[in-house]
């Protein structure tokens, strides 16, 4: 009878679940879809939303190199890079300390959790008016020093959780061979949580790249990030708006490919030990 | 010097310069009646700043505005994320695939979304309202009394799939021995999801939501892309108010502590669920 019951149900279920997942395949699928579209058509084609097939221009993507989006996503690299570097080596350290030798106990690991869930609102104002007067304002050097505010207490979070999992005795044993404390640090935890620390470092870089709201109070003219100047495209005037998906696809390409290779790690990051139990 | 310290170190003093410092300045700026205009003629005044911000009606609409947006937003966010987690989770082909593209939205700047569905959404150009004209229908999505939920439909579109990356990694962490006792009972699919899923995933379900709602108290894009605000402060969420105090009218002494009185409320609500999880996590 049960046996019965549960073959009955099951396909019931599984169909149930394999049409949600067609469902939400295609509503992530056609947005997509219609950006990759519409970089191709003409101010005219772009009034006929329904225009599936047409002969598609390149003047968008003209457009976008001329206005300059290559260079903002330059920037944007630039700032992404400075910040996770100087976080990864940073945030490694101060993760080892707090994982292997309880700095401050739990409150720094409080402090460290709480720094992610400030209000950017709450920092922004301070960062402006400070780079105003060391005239820093419409500087990259302000919106890396505005995004070490949550890159950098994000991958502190993420490694030390790797530190946490990764096993002691080995560096034990390094030190037994003679190495110092540093160099068993360097050369023997670090490739360990390797890998945790590259998923750390593109999961830091996505969030810096991806944010508007520091960089477009920070750096909003000469400076501006990839978000910033794609903020600069909101318009309905035709030509800007296929230029638009043009470099709205130019900021979400590269971190939709990065983004295929971290997923695993990340959720362990991410939930900081919490989903583990 | 302790080794340990020396680690450290460079840590706290980064800290100090990008966290702490701005979080003691902005409590500074928030007793100020600093304004960018009016820069030299700064003075103390105190807590009034604070006074004018819990008498401002635009204050509490747009706390209103961003609690109804949070709730709704996380809660659908979640239901959602429920189900397609469970699905995944039975999913028998192409699995790590099909993982990895429904997971793509929140990866994407919340900008470039916004965008993308303020022309999706638009009334005259978008597809969506031209198929529905097709049918007969017609709806104003960025119109008075819709536009707050079409901005939580784009939330719930873009950060379902983090509350799906938590919720499957719950799930496929759970202990397989009831699911299997269940099933020598003979109890039903639905019944199991509630009284085995849904019990033992309470501690993950408690983190995924607090995690996504504080990110979502801070919704700002969508609403700097799409609405500004409007129709009138129907969308004037916190983040974008602040914004527009500190920014548009150069007022930072007041945005300030509109941002400090916000978190407190943030902190707050931190501190009391941190506490529950921690309980649930103590007695199970």
């Amino acid at each position: 009878m049960t046996t019965l019951n549960s073959t009955r149900f099951k396909p019931t279920w599984t169909s149930a679940g394999n049409s949600l997942l067609i469902l939400m395949a295609l509503s992530v699928f056609l947005p997509f879809l219609w950006l990759s579209l519409g970089s191709f058509k003409t101010g005219a084609q772009l009034n006929n939303p329904a225009l599936l097939f047409f002969k598609p221009t390149l003047e968008n993507w003209k457009e976008v190199l001329r206005s300059g989006v290559l260079e903002s996503a330059y920037r944007s690299a630039i700032v992404g890079l400075v910040t996770v570097s100087l976080s990864v080596v940073i945030g490694s350290m101060g993760a080892y300390a707090i994982s292997r030798y309880k700095t401050g106990g739990s409150s720094t690991r409080f402090g460290i959790l709480a720094a992610q869930v400030l209000p950017p609102a709450v920092l922004v104002f301070p960062f402006l008016e400070v780079s105003y007067k060391f005239r820093l304002n419409d500087t990259l050097f302000a919106v890396i020093i505005s995004h070490l505010s949550f890159v950098l207490p994000v991958i502190t979070w993420f490694l030390i959780g790797f530190f946490d999992a990764a096993p002691k005795e080995v560096e034990e044993q390094a030190l037994v061979d003679g190495l110092s404390r540093f160099q068993a640090f360097r050369k023997v935890v670090i490739p360990q949580v390797a890998p945790g620390i590259g998923a750390a470092a593109v999961f830091g870089f996505v969030l810096s790249w991806n944010d508007l709201f520091y960089a477009l109070i920070l750096a909003p003219g000469n400076s501006a990030t990839l978000p910033v100047k794609i903020a600069s495209f909101n318009t309905f005037r035709g030509v800007e708006l296929g230029a638009m998906c043009a470099a709205i696809l130019v900021a979400v390409i590269p971190v939709l490919i990065v983004s295929f290779f971290i997923q695993k790690r990340l959720v362990r990051g991410i939930s900081g030990g919490a989903v583990k139990y | 010097m302790s080794f340990r310290l020396k680690l450290m170190l460079p840590l706290l003093a980064v800290f100090t310069a990008s966290v702490g410092y701005p979080l003691l300045y902005a409590f500074y700026l928030s007793l100020t009646n600093y304004k960018i205009t009016a820069r030299y003629n700064t003075r103390l005044v105190g807590l009034k700043q604070y006074i004018a911000t819990l008498q401002d009606p635009n204050y509490w609409n747009a706390l209103q505005v961003t609690g109804t947006f949070v709730l709704l937003a996380v809660f659908i966010e979640f239901w959602l994320g429920l189900f397609i987690a469970l699905a995944l989770q039975k999913q028998k082909r192409i699995r790590n695939f099909t993982r990895s593209f429904l997971l793509t939205p929140m990866f994407v700047t919340p900008i470039a979304i916004g965008l993308l569905f303020r022309f999706l959404l638009h009334q005259q150009l978008g597809v969506i309202p031209t198929f529905l004209d097709k049918f007969g229908f017609s709806y104003d999505f960025f119109g008075p009394g819709k536009a707050l939920y079409s901005i939580i439909f784009i939330d719930v579109w873009q950060w379902t799939p983090f509350m799906v990356l938590l919720l499957l990694a719950g799930l496929e962490g759970l202990s397989r021995s009831p699911f299997e006792a269940a099933k020598v009972d003979g109890a039903s699919a639905f019944f199991t999801f509630r009284k085995i899923t849904l019990p033992l995933l309470v501690p993950v379900i408690s983190v995924a939501v607090l995690i996504r709602a504080l990110d979502a108290m801070k919704v700002f894009e969508y609403v700097f892309a799409i609405t500004r605000g409007g129709p009138a402060i129907q969308t004037m969420t916190i983040q974008y108010y602040t914004y527009q105090t500190g920014i548009q009218f150069y007022r930072l002494g007041l945005a300030s502590a509109m941002s400090y009185l916000l978190l407190i409320i943030v902190m707050v609500i931190v501190v009391i669920l941190f506490k529950r999880i921690e309980s649930t996590r103590k007695n199970p």
